[in-house]
């Protein structure tokens, strides 16, 4: 049969093609929905056996939004990045008197030809 | 004097040159022919001459076709775009050059051309026509994807499938327009806008058509920015544009390792003609998440996948040779390539709309990121992103495109499998 000017094969190509593209992703989505619920049956009967009570508190708190996460990770670099040896806090700018030094001189910089 | 009227004279002025080099050389072309023509022996002159005219024979000037002039005019343009706007530069560089270097008149017969078994070229470019560089392209992308946004939220995964439509509306295209099973389905691998698997399927399918479709799918990958947002405007009304998407939940490290364990598992098991591209995007994914093969997945999403896009850019640039390539077939591909993005990228959108009425509060999706199911990762996403912004500049849309931008990529593989398990 053609239709529009392409013949029956092509159409069935096209049709059963496409379903079979959505089949193949359909099965990932279901799968992988399933997926975290799976993985916290076992972290439920460990914590079952323990401590039922905390469970219940922390099912909330099992997923963190982006911005949670942002935010703690800062938090942490901070924390470990910042940390230096103890200081007294007291800032002090000594005075020099000898404020001449040859390394400092601008004569030494520069090129001196004769004229 | 104006710059422009300079500019049009140095053009005359070498214009000219040429002109003269053909006419004093085809002169003396047949002043090195009269005394061999009266059989009197050739003296130093003539031999001289002929020399000379021996050497012009080999040169481009003297080889030189008008429609190879138009070819390096295009390698030209798309060095222009890469450099200018910035479209897909390692890509359109590396072809753009391949296209120079391909269109460059030659003489047959000294294993010069891509063409031509023996030659340098050749031998580079059967890796383009026995289709091993795209699996390797392939293991690079999964070594340097973060499938991590399509865990999180995975129903955005059947957007990916939703754009595949533009691959076999395409087909069907392809068909009307009277090319064989066989090439209609290499043709309509366009709209899977993936680079490898359109060439890879074509050079399984129609090897003879290759050069046009991996050029026509490169060219319009480069051209999303151009392409998708007035499709995007024209389908999905400003009020839907405006939907903000709740933030992706974080997900565990299990997660990330088993996504490519199972990812190949379903997939393959469903299309197994998909396995080289798929098998190894999910084994660089592999590489990747598993936290223990760090020296592998740097390797394959930097060096490896460096060396073969420049391997693959330039042979599949120089595979446009003008007498092979510019014929009414390659024209109808342009045509039906530039459809297939357009259906592709409708497919995604309206997709996500139909989504929307059975998803509520929440959940809802900003219907702009079914635009990113068509794969061309990761500009489509941007593109999405971009809309976004232009839309309401504290809506980033970015992660939430990236999942049905990475489907699209899987759901393209598939589709290539399944084409060729049809058709082959």
């Amino acid at each position: 049969m053609v239709l529009l000017l392409v013949d029956s094969q092509a159409w069935i190509i096209t049709i059963v093609g496409w379903l079979i593209v959505f089949a193949a992703l359909i099965v990932l989505v279901i799968v992988f929905n399933n997926v975290p619920r799976i993985m916290n049956i076992n972290f439920k009967k460990k914590a079952k056996t323990n401590q039922t009570q905390q469970l219940s508190d922390s099912d909330d708190k099992k997923y963190l939004s982006g911005d949670e996460t942002a935010a703690i990770a800062m938090a942490l670099h901070l924390f470990f990045e910042e940390q230096h040896d103890e200081e007294s806090n007291i800032i002090t700018i000594k005075r020099i008197e000898r404020r001449y030094s040859p390394w400092s001189s601008k004569i030494y910089g520069v090129r001196n030809f004769p004229r | 004097m104006n710059s422009k009227y300079r500019k049009s004279i140095i053009a005359l002025v070498a214009v000219a040159i040429l002109l003269t080099f053909q006419s004093v050389f085809g002169w003396m072309d047949a002043w090195a022919m009269e005394p061999a023509s009266g059989g009197d022996a050739v003296g130093p002159l003539g031999a001289t001459l002929h020399g000379l005219q021996s050497f012009w024979s080999f040169t481009g000037f003297a080889n030189f076709d008008i429609r190879n002039l138009m070819m390096i005019f295009v390698g030209l343009f798309f060095i222009f775009l890469a450099i200018k706007y910035d479209y897909e530069p390692l890509l359109l560089v590396p072809i753009g050059f391949g296209v120079i270097i391909g269109n460059i008149p030659f003489v047959d017969g000294y294993k010069i051309g891509i063409y031509e078994q023996g030659s340098v070229m050749n031998y580079l470019y059967f890796g383009v026509t026995q289709g091993i560089y795209p699996p390797l392209i392939f293991l690079g992308i999964g070594a340097m994807t973060d499938f991590s946004s399509l865990i999180s939220n995975p129903k955005l995964m059947i957007l990916g499938a939703a754009a595949q439509i533009g691959i076999f509306a395409t087909f069907l295209g392809a068909s009307a327009l009277g090319f064989t099973p066989q090439e209609s389905g290499a043709i309509g691998i366009i709209g899977g806008a993936d680079g490898p698997t359109a060439i890879f399927l074509s050079s399984k399918l129609a090897p003879h058509l290759m050069g046009a479709i991996a050029i026509a799918a490169y060219s319009y990958m480069a051209l999303v920015p151009v392409i998708q947002p007035p499709i995007i405007r024209l389908i999905i009304p400003k009020k839907e544009r405006l939907i903000k998407m709740k933030p992706p939940r974080a997900v565990s490290k299990t997660e990330k390792i088993l996504f490519p364990i199972i990812g190949v598992l379903l997939t393959l098991f469903i299309s197994p003609s998909a396995l080289p591209l798929l098998g190894m995007l999910f084994f660089g994914n592999l590489l990747k998440e598993s936290g223990v093969t760090e020296r592998l997945a740097d390797t394959s999403r930097n060096a490896l996948i460096n060396i073969i896009t420049i391997l693959l850019g330039i042979t599949v640039g120089a595979s446009t040779q003008a007498d092979v390539f510019l014929t009414w077939d390659s024209l109808k591909i342009f045509g039906l390539g530039a459809l297939s993005f357009m259906v592709a990228t409708a497919g995604g959108l309206v997709f996500a709309r139909v989504m929307n009425l059975f998803l509520k509060g929440d959940n809802k999706i900003n219907p702009m990121i079914g635009a990113a199911g068509v794969s061309a990762v990761p500009d489509s996403a941007r593109v999405v992103q971009v809309e976004g912004l232009k839309n309401d500049p504290s809506n980033h849309l970015l992660m939430h495109a990236m999942a049905p931008n990475v489907s699209g990529v899987i759901g393209s593989a598939v589709g290539a499998g399944i084409l060729l398990s049809f058709l082959m």
